[in-house]
């Protein structure tokens, strides 16, 4: 009788450990570099290849779902999904609802302008410039800061960042203001607009989990961030997608992510360093 | 639900008592009193608005009436306990309108009452309803749908309709009013032969010759009330109301004769 | 040279816009057409119950309904879609899978509004057809499902088929609480060729446009559909109120 009892709970214990614990992701896949779906469907991204290693590095499995911006603070926040990983920046107001992990990113703003406008990064911000932003980012809290200082330019607002892309190409905007990697990204892709500027705003992207932190994942994923940048890990990561054209880095993570899967963090990354440039 | 009941020759089939009937400010029945036997068939005749449709809806409920008793055979309708639907498959409604079910052929129309009240099986239903439709001479309509039909047709199927149900006894709400007036004769040659039949028909018409030649007794209603009745023969050639007088001379301008 | 590049670069966006269009269909179309059909068919079910309670129901029953038609026909879809899912999470701690929020939200709307095109069927099936079928001696619901129904049905389906296309439509609105349908699908495509070189963000445009046509040709085929329904239906003679509009 005692042996049996024995038997179950050793059993029971090695049941429990083979299966990991599994958490799921929320990211708003529309923003290259950091969060996107290539054309097979894969969920690539600076912030979510840093999770995946991050969860290699920590034993647990996640599940990365694409969300939409509009609901993420709001469901991450109440547990219907475990992690927020979105190039999110750390703000008082999104503090009511999440809890952030210690700044993995930071970012600044670039301003987009056309090549030919003549514009530098004085002008495209004043005397009457038209500048384009995504509704609810910190780019358009910049300009609207710049408004109420009393500063004479327009803010356009767009539900997604490739239509005021759009607009600065056609010329019904003078300027967009996005974060720096996003910037870079289009730039890159449109031989039409360079960037002017960078201004510094000192944004630090964090991730979130829900109030109060039930999984205990906080520790985790910051202890993991530390542990990619000892490794080297951080920043090859940092140099296969920014400013890096996408269609390589796409190959490049088809390539790679054997190598990860197998547990292999490290050559992962670098495989992915080498293979976007 | 009881099939044809065959009481004898003679019988009271319907009986009203004192029926009461007010529509808003209107007192169109003021306390209507009368009865019929088995075979008989009367015809209500009366100026417009003087309740003589609503004299027939009341019998069959379809209006309410505020007061008054109504019976068929022993079975008292006004009583609440009575199962008006059951009542209702024993009495034939023509409508001045016609009211053939306009998602249905001639065919259907006239074996859905027999199919679906009376739970007839489809085959009985159908050859009943053949039959039926032969009697009224539209055979040879059975596929079509009322709107294909000419108005007098639509009446001989909604007649057909009726009579499939084997009501003890049929009300007609001006059966022709509605009709050209080359179509009216098709639809009372039909209505001549039921009565020869030996239906118990309750007719409400302007038609004076289908009135003189067929009815038992003609009823003339005015004001809410029944103001004199009697045997045609009676009727047409000497009235013993001042109104009544009145009213068949003008009948007589219109309809010549 | 220059034609031979021409030629590349011209495949190349043809396969890309090809690549598009086979996602937005095979990842996004069948949650569309799924919750297009379901919330259609629940709300035919919800709206013909509360049509009938509307017009042969007691007084205290059709005040509901009244209160029903008028909340889910007032309030705008998004704000009834974050209801169900934001706001049965937060306040009760119920949480439905994103599609079924949707579902739900977009099936209580359409049932208001279906109420609506079924009592004015109804209403239109003249008072006569009742009377003739009580005559009879067929009680009320007999009367309503052999006579009233089977008309009202055929006088429902051209203002019916306008509902249909309306709400394919307003499935894309369920893209915002993140159900990978059609317009979200589109939205990762653009989103991503914005930055892939040699693309830009003017493809968003052209990707939009496909997802337009894609919206069109469902809207078609399903107008299609119904008018051939109507055809089949039609009784020989007896014209219905209005064609199905395109």
């Amino acid at each position: 009788m005692k042996r049996a009892i024995l038997a179950i709970f050793v059993i029971g214990l090695f049941a429990v450990s083979g299966f990991a614990q599994t958490y799921t992701v929320a990211s708003d896949t529309t923003w290259p570099p950091f969060e996107w779906a290539d054309t097979e469907g894969n969920l690539l991204g600076f912030d979510l290849d840093v999770m995946r290693c991050i969860a290699v590095l920590q034993g647990f499995e996640i599940d990365i779902v694409s969300y939409d911006w509009d609901i993420i603070f709001d469901d991450v926040g109440i547990g219907r999904v475990d992690i927020g990983a979105s190039g999110a920046t750390i703000t008082d107001e999104r503090e009511l609802k999440v809890d952030f992990s210690d700044p993995y990113w930071t970012s600044d703003q670039a301003v987009l302008i056309r090549v030919d406008s003549g514009l530098n990064i004085v002008t495209a911000l004043s005397g009457g410039a038209v500048v384009g932003a995504q509704v609810e980012t910190t780019g358009a809290g910049f300009v609207q800061g710049l408004i109420d200082e009393g500063i004479d330019v327009v803010l356009q607002e767009y539900s997604l960042y490739p239509l005021s892309v759009i607009d600065l190409i056609n010329g019904n905007v003078d300027a967009v203001i996005q974060d720096e990697p996003a910037s870079q990204a289009s730039a890159t892709a449109e031989d039409e607009l360079t960037i002017c500027g960078v201004i510094k705003t000192n944004e630090n992207f964090g991730f979130f989990v829900a109030e109060g932190d039930p999984n205990g994942l906080l520790a985790l994923l910051n202890d993991g961030v530390a542990q990619l940048k000892d490794l080297g890990v951080y920043d090859n990561l940092v140099r296969a997608y920014m400013g890096t054209d996408i269609t390589k880095v796409e190959a490049a993570w088809k390539a790679s992510i054997g190598l990860l899967n197998a547990g292999n963090v490290v050559d992962f990354a670098e495989s992915m360093a080498d293979l976007s440039n | 639900m009881n099939e044809y009941q065959s009481t004898s020759p003679g019988d009271i089939i319907l009986k009203v008592e004192d029926l009461h009937k007010t529509y808003g400010d209107n007192h169109v029945l003021r306390g209507v009193s009368m009865q019929m036997k088995r075979g008989e068939t009367k015809v209500v005749i009366g100026p417009s608005g003087t309740g003589k449709s609503t004299l027939l809806r009341c019998i069959n409920q379809l209006s309410v009436p505020d007061s008054g008793r109504v019976w068929l055979g022993d079975k008292e309708i006004t009583c609440p306990k009575e199962n008006i639907n059951c009542i209702r498959a024993e009495i034939g409604f023509v409508f001045q309108s016609f009211n053939l079910f306009t998602h249905l052929n001639a065919l259907s129309n006239v074996r859905i009452g027999p199919m679906k009240v009376k739970r007839m099986k489809k085959d009985a239903a159908t050859k009943l309803a053949m039959e039926e439709l032969e009697r009224v001479g539209l055979a040879d309509k059975a596929e079509a749908y009322p709107a294909e039909l000419s108005g007098g047709q639509q009446q001989r199927v909604s007649i057909a309709r009726a009579l499939a149900m084997f009501p003890q006894l049929m009300l007609f709400d001006e059966p022709t009013s509605a009709l050209d007036p080359e179509l009216i004769g098709e639809v009372l040659e039909v209505m001549v032969s039921l009565a020869k039949e030996g239906m118990t028909m309750l007719v409400v018409s302007h038609e004076m010759g289908f009135a003189r030649s067929v009815s038992d007794e003609i009823i003339f209603m005015e004001g809410g009330n029944i103001l004199e009745q009697g045997p045609p023969n009676e009727f047409f050639t000497a009235p013993k109301e001042e109104r009544t007088r009145e009213f068949l001379s003008k009948i007589t301008e219109l309809y010549g004769e | 040279m220059r034609s031979s590049l021409f030629f590349e670069r011209y495949t190349l966006r043809m396969s890309t816009i090809w690549q598009s269009f086979q996602l937005m269909i095979v990842r996004g179309l069948p949650n569309t057409i799924l919750l297009t059909l379901g919330l259609v068919v629940i709300g035919l079910v919800l709206g013909t119950l509360i049509a009938f309670a509307q017009v042969y129901g007691s007084r205290p029953l059709r005040w509901l309904c009244k209160i029903y038609e008028q909340v889910f026909r007032g309030i705008p879809i998004l704000v009834l879609i974050l209801i169900f899912h934001s706001g049965l999470a937060r306040s009760f701690h119920i949480l439905l899978p994103a599609f079924v929020s949707a579902l739900i939200a977009l099936a209580l709307r359409s049932g208001a509004y279906q109420s609506q095109i079924f009592r004015g069927a109804i209403q239109s099936v003249p008072q006569g057809q009742m009377m003739a079928a009580r005559a009879l001696g067929m009680g009320k619901i007999k009367a309503i499902r052999y006579i009233i129904l089977p008309q009202a049905f055929r006088l429902s389906l051209p203002p019916w088929a306008n509902e249909f296309s309306s709400v394919l439509k307003d499935t894309s609105i369920a893209s915002a609480i993140s159900v990978l349908e059609l317009t979200k699908q589109a939205t990762l495509s653009y989103t991503r060729l914005s930055v892939v070189p040699g693309f830009g963000a003017k493809w968003t445009l052209v990707i939009l446009l496909v997802l337009a046509l894609i919206y069109l040709v469902l809207t078609y085929a399903g107008n299609a559909g119904l008018r051939f329904l109507e055809k089949r239906l039609r009784i020989p003679g007896f014209e219905l109120k209005g064609k199905i509009e395109r």
